[in-house]
């Protein structure tokens, strides 16, 4: 992995760029937290915000000329808010004394300071906190400038008086009634190390470089009016406190303009839009400044601008509260520890992979690619938690073997003539299909090992549906099947190293099926296909029903409003999208979209194999989803329907639907009976699409019978024990008779290690009938002897 | 890995029938290798693991151990 590339990418996240107020204040008063404090009435803590980048913050803030608010995002939703007039109560309400400034030996060097007006002001105290001895030349007999035009409007004479006063406190020396003039400046120059004018006017045209102030190359720096040639309080400060950062550079002879970019007004890269935002008109005052409760009501108003567009949308950010900037830092930082606890594993792993943060990031982050090539990297340096896909995978393997796997081309007419006779040739479509069957497998169904696990009822129906539709128009293409998992599992465990293998026993039937187009089932395939097998044409199941038509079972005007979920795999896919709509429109549904849809769709939280490594976090996903809506869900993936059932939340597959099933179970399979789904699967389609019976018996018979309370199942399912393992570790113990006995209960408790689990199984024995009490395991070998 | 065990159990060796004693019993998983009191049948030396251990304090140690 690529780290710096990373961190790279990490600083391109604009979750901390500054909101427009912000960055369109010449001294950039931090608006936010200042907002923020007022709306918790705290006046004092915001004063403070104010008095951090404001000089004089006791004057300033009473007729600061607020750039910032001609930029507020709130402008065109009910008014700006007034920033300028939330400063003039923070000083009334929020003031307090300054301590007695601590006075540290000015030993960086001398500067002179011509002009005590506003910006000279300004520039004699910045320079006196770097550390410099200060003396500041005002031709007249009082500082202040033009801060005086203020005198009994805004600001009054004793506040005035007061302020300046901190200037002389702080040992700046301060020469009355010292004229300087243009003649006279070269001697400044001489005596002092820098010098800063600020006197308003002057009487020579200065060319002044626009980012540091500094004239030519000379120990000369201008600001104030004479520089930024308008009226502006704001322009005038800001320019004096940045000379001085110029000024302190020149004197320590470092850069003068490195990390200088964003001085002054800058253009924020944050654009906050006020589509959802609903319109709040500006507070007014009662009297001539707003009350304690007016300022924190106007304070609410704010928006606090700021990019979380990813955050809004993501339960799992929201979850570890991390943004993608520091969660690309605490990857990099997980990438490098040699020695130590890689704390960031769960978190990786609680990403589902769904892509919808790089759709809503306004630059285009996406944490998925991340998230994808970093548990790659786990698994090659051996730093993946084995337990966190370990169920998955061997799930996945399940389906990999005889026990799901099957390839069958269309029965061919000579298998069939059984079926080519009236009235079944007349009223049977798929009758029909097998009669023009061609040997030529143009097309083969591929529906996925959770469809097949989950809604095992309605695979045989498509298969013979799409027999009858396809050969009705295609009659040179034939309908093959594939039973078998694509490998999106060890995908999204970064198994980089199981992927050929499932990639090439797929890409080898293609090519002995004479390279078919592949009629997928679930959207999860579909980008497995896209990723690792692209020359393999695919189709999805929805755009060939679409397009064919749909089985005749239950289409009727006027059915209820449903919402549909998409799946997050398909969310770049607009053809699924508008089948899916169409058919549900066709069936006679309305459609009540939900705001996460289509490009934006969430995730049901089965993604990633999130739900295996993290369930808490999948669960998350799942209630975050079904609180988007009152309606009934649609769903046509598997998983999502699982999920949202699990969240207790009425969802249909598109499959119930097409096949009448309204009232469809809301009771999904067990992991152990999805197992089992997917053999009988296999076995009913042998037998009744092939007329063949398998050769292997199903499975292992034992000579007792189990019984387990939904309770014990609830517990097996959360524990990810299947009932397979229980049935090994009862037979282990009963003839092997290793088991211990409590004379209390009469419970027997047993345990066999099946490859890297340890199961523990308590239960009642009764005859042959076992009662299960519990069921724990662990991954620790224990080493008996 | 250091447990605290409770040696008032009522679970007998069903073979042996044998109560279990306390004694130390290797345990391993990935690069950790630990020796611990452990209760076991002193004959046939089946270890006993409660529910309380197994979902506790060795899952903590197998999930530190996946994560180091």
């Amino acid at each position: 992995m690529d780290l710096d590339k990373l961190l790279e990418l990490g600083n391109q996240c604009i979750h901390l760029e500054p909101p427009v107020c912000v960055a369109s204040c010449p001294i950039h008063m931090d608006v936010i937290a200042f907002v923020s404090n007022i709306e918790k009435g705290d006046f004092a803590s915001a004063y403070k915000i104010m008095e951090n980048k404001m000089p004089f913050s006791r004057l300033i803030g009473k007729i600061c000329d607020h750039p910032c608010e001609s930029m507020c995002v709130r402008k065109d939703a009910g008014g700006s808010i007034r920033i300028s007039e939330l400063e003039k109560t923070v000083i009334d309400l929020g003031y307090s004394a300054p301590k007695k400034p601590l006075l540290l030996p000015k030993t960086k060097g001398n500067v002179a300071v011509i002009g005590g007006g506003l910006s000279g002001s300004v520039a004699a105290v910045e320079l006196d906190k770097k550390g410099y001895k200060v003396t500041l030349y005002e031709k007249t007999n009082r500082l202040g400038g033009s801060l005086w035009n203020y005198e009994g409007k805004e600001l009054e004479r004793s506040v005035i008086e007061e302020e300046l006063l901190v200037i002389e406190k702080k040992g700046i020396s301060i020469c009355y009634n010292t004229e300087v003039l243009e003649e006279d400046l070269h001697n400044y120059i001489e005596k002092y190390d820098a010098l800063y004018l600020g006197t308003g006017t002057w009487s020579k045209a200065y060319r002044i470089n626009p980012d540091t102030f500094q004239v030519e190359k000379l120990s000369l720096f201008i600001g104030g009016k004479i520089q930024c040639h308008t009226h502006s309080v704001m322009d005038s400060i800001s320019s004096a406190k940045r000379a001085a950062i110029s000024i302190d550079r020149y004197i320590t002879k470092t850069s003068m303009t490195a990390s200088r970019e964003r001085e002054g007004i800058f253009e924020s890269k944050l654009n906050y839009t006020i589509d959802t935002v609903k319109p709040i008109d500006t507070v007014v005052k009662a009297s001539h400044l707003y009350s304690n409760e007016e300022a924190i009501n106007e304070a609410k108003r704010c928006l606090k601008c700021q990019c979380d567009a990813c955050i809004k949308a993501c339960v799992h950010m929201q979850r570890f509260s991390i943004t993608p900037d520091r969660y690309i830092r605490s990857i990099a930082h997980n990438e490098r520890i040699v020695l130590g606890n890689r704390s960031a594993n769960t978190m990786i792993n609680s990403c589902t992979e769904c892509g919808l943060c790089k759709v809503v990031c306004p630059v285009g982050i996406g944490m998925a690619d991340i998230i994808h090539t970093t548990r790659e990297s786990m698994v090659e340096r051996g730093k993946m938690p084995l337990s966190a896909h370990d169920f998955a995978l061997k799930d996945m393997q399940f389906s990999q073997s005889d026990s799901f796997s099957l390839l069958r081309p269309q029965p061919s007419k000579e298998q069939s003539k059984n079926l080519f006779y009236y009235p079944v040739i007349a009223f049977s479509a798929y009758a029909r299909g097998l009669y023009k069957g061609s040997g030529k497998t143009g097309y083969l169904f591929y529906p996925g090992c959770q469809l097949s696990a989950t809604h095992t009822e309605y695979i045989g129906e498509i298969y013979k549906h799409l027999v009858g539709v396809i050969k009705d128009k295609d009659a040179d293409n034939d309908v093959g099947l594939y039973l078998g998992c694509c490998g999106a599992p060890a995908d999204w465990a970064g198994r980089l190293d199981l992927m050929p293998e499932s990639i090439e026993k797929i890409r080898k039937v293609w090519e002995e099926m004479g390279e078919p187009t592949f009629i997928l089932a679930c959207s999860s395939c579909a980008s497995t296909f896209e990723k690792y097998l692209p020359m393999i044409k695919t189709i999805s199941l929805w755009e060939v029903l679409d397009k064919y038509g749909l089985p005749t079972t239950d289409i009727k005007k006027g059915k209820r409003v449903l919402s549909i979920h998409d799946a997050c795999a398909s969310r770049h896919n607009t053809v699924v999208h508008e089948s899916i709509r169409s058919i549900v429109k066709t069936l006679g549904y309305s459609i009540e979209e939900l705001e996460y849809s289509k490009e934006k769709a969430k995730c049901c939280g089965y993604g990633g194999l999130v739900s295996c490594a993290n369930p808490e976090q999948a669960e998350e996903f799942a209630k975050d989803r079904i609180h988007e809506s009152e309606q009934d869900i649609l769903v046509y993936c598997a998983m999502c329907k699982d999920a949202i059932v699990k969240s207790n939340k009425r969802a249909f597959h598109i499959l119930d639907l097409i096949y009448g099933t309204q009232n469809a179970s809301q009771k999904m399979p067990t992991l152990s009976e999805r197992q089992n789904n997917r053999k009988q699967l296999k076995r009913q389609l042998l037998k009744e699409i092939w007329n063949e019976e398998e050769g292997h018996a199903m499975n292992t018979r034992y000579d007792f019978t189990l019984h387990m309370s939904d309770e014990i199942t609830a517990i097996m399912e959360k524990r990810f024990i299947m009932v397979s393992d229980i049935e090994k570790v009862v037979d282990h113990s009963l003839s092997h008779q290793e088991r211990f006995f409590n004379p209390d209960t009469l419970d027997f408790l047993a345990r066999l290690r099946l490859q890297n689990v340890t199961y523990w199984v308590r239960y009642e024995e009764k005859g042959s009938d076992i009662t299960v009490k519990d069921v724990y395991s662990h991954r620790m070998e224990v080493v008996e002897g | 890995m250091e447990t605290k065990i409770d040696t008032q159990i009522p679970w007998i060796c069903d073979k042996c029938h044998q109560a279990l004693v306390a004694q130390k019993v290797k345990v391993r998983y990935l690069e950790g290798n630990f020796e611990v009191d452990l209760l076991k049948c002193p004959t046939c030396h089946m270890v006993f693991i409660s529910e309380d251990l197994a979902l506790g304090k060795m899952l903590e140690v197998e999930k530190g151990l996946e994560d180091k």
